[in-house]
């Protein structure tokens, strides 16, 4: 092909996205109409406004409620991949201070592992870091996820390990849980998009089988890489090296 | 005396439903069903409070921000854009144009909503 050809054709390849792109917004937006007519008037069963209920009412109108609220949440995060897919490009790069970003991450989450009783333990480099050229927004996003899974994916008692490691060209940052662990089986697929497994499915109902995807598509975006270690039963530990000069 | 509340919402159920509830509250609630009708029912009638969706028929939530912005009367009313996009970029351009907050509907319920407009009119 030419490079004419070549050009003509991405052009063409980014308007069947754009287009892909808008359709999934639209869709999101007429989802989430009946969606919040859902939520408004079960909320308002719930708390009475429409007279007292029956116990038995409650549990069922809860449930409705508990299930409607899985469908706002997976269109949300459906809309989060198609907003990051737009964004492929649009990385916003900055000198940042690794270790603060994890620190802020940690602090969020000290809430939810305090209630599932899992310990969250963050190893910091003994010498101090250089910041790094990165999204820290995106990036965020990529040890929130990470986290977010090993918690998800621990039971009571569990701990949860994130180390930073200074290597020569990348900084390694790896995150270790004692949880559920991932089937040799599933190990190449744990990153395709709207994948999860029998076992993640059967710890957590609610996921959609994106947020790997999309953290991997960020780390890519930054030159970095995405691996896993694990043994089923015994745990998992995920480590993304992201290169210094990015 | 009850504080008064436009609501600007196409969609006929989640105007009843939102009305019912802010009435319910102890507002008064006045409704309009495009952007043209919430205009016009802005040159009667002065509001404390203005729940706005923005894909509307006819003029859309952001042209009715930019015209009550620009009427003295309305122009420091609080309006909260309560809206099903959640895009960056309609967020922004709503706070530019002077929108309180910005709510995604199916992230609140109305009870939620109810406590931030009176947060909000305090």
């Amino acid at each position: 092909m030419t490079t004419e050809e070549l050009t003509k054709e991405n052009e063409e390849l980014r308007a069947e996205i754009a287009v892909k792109s808008d359709l999934i917004s639209i869709s999101a937006h007429q989802l989430r109409t009946s969606l919040s007519a859902m939520k408004w008037i079960l909320k308002m069963f719930l708390d009475g406004d429409f007279g007292a209920l029956t116990g038995e009412q409650i549990s069922f109108i809860t449930k409705a409620y508990e299930s409607d609220e899985r469908m706002i949440r997976l269109v949300n995060e459906m809309l989060s991949v198609n907003h990051s897919e737009d964004s492929i490009q649009s990385i916003h790069p900055e000198p940042t201070d690794i270790v603060k970003l994890i620190d802020e991450v940690f602090f969020d989450f000290t809430g939810e592992s305090f209630k599932k009783g899992i310990e969250l333990i963050f190893l910091k480099p003994t010498s101090p870091l250089k910041n790094i050229i990165l999204d820290p927004e995106k990036i965020r996003v990529v040890i929130q996820n990470l986290i977010e899974n090993a918690i998800k994916y621990s039971n009571k008692g569990g701990r949860v390990f994130v180390n930073i490691a200074d290597k020569e060209q990348t900084i390694q940052i790896s995150v270790r849980d004692t949880g559920i662990g991932i089937e040799d089986e599933n190990k190449d697929k744990i990153f395709g998009k709207f994948y999860r497994t029998d076992s993640a499915k059967k710890q957590d109902v609610v996921g959609s089988g994106l947020g790997l995807y999309t953290i991997k598509r960020i780390v890519e975006n930054h030159h970095g890489k995405i691996w896993f270690e694990s043994s089923f039963g015994e745990g998992t530990t995920f480590f993304v090296d992201l290169p210094k000069n990015a | 005396m009850s504080k008064k509340i436009l609501i600007v919402e196409d969609d006929s159920f989640l105007q009843g439903l939102a009305s019912t509830k802010l009435e319910k509250e102890g507002f008064t609630v006045l409704a309009a069903s495009s952007g043209d009708e919430a205009i016009k029912l802005l040159s009667t009638n002065t509001p404390d409070f203005i729940l706005l969706d923005l894909v509307l028929p006819g003029a859309d939530g952001f042209t009715v921000l930019k015209s009550l912005r620009e009427n003295a009367a309305t122009s420091k009313t609080p309006v909260i854009v309560f809206s099903n996009l959640s895009e960056d970029k309609d967020i922004k351009q709503a706070k530019d144009l002077g929108a309180t907050d910005y709510m995604v509907k199916s992230n609140f319920t109305l009870d939620e909503l109810s406590d931030k407009i009176k947060e909000i009119l305090k």
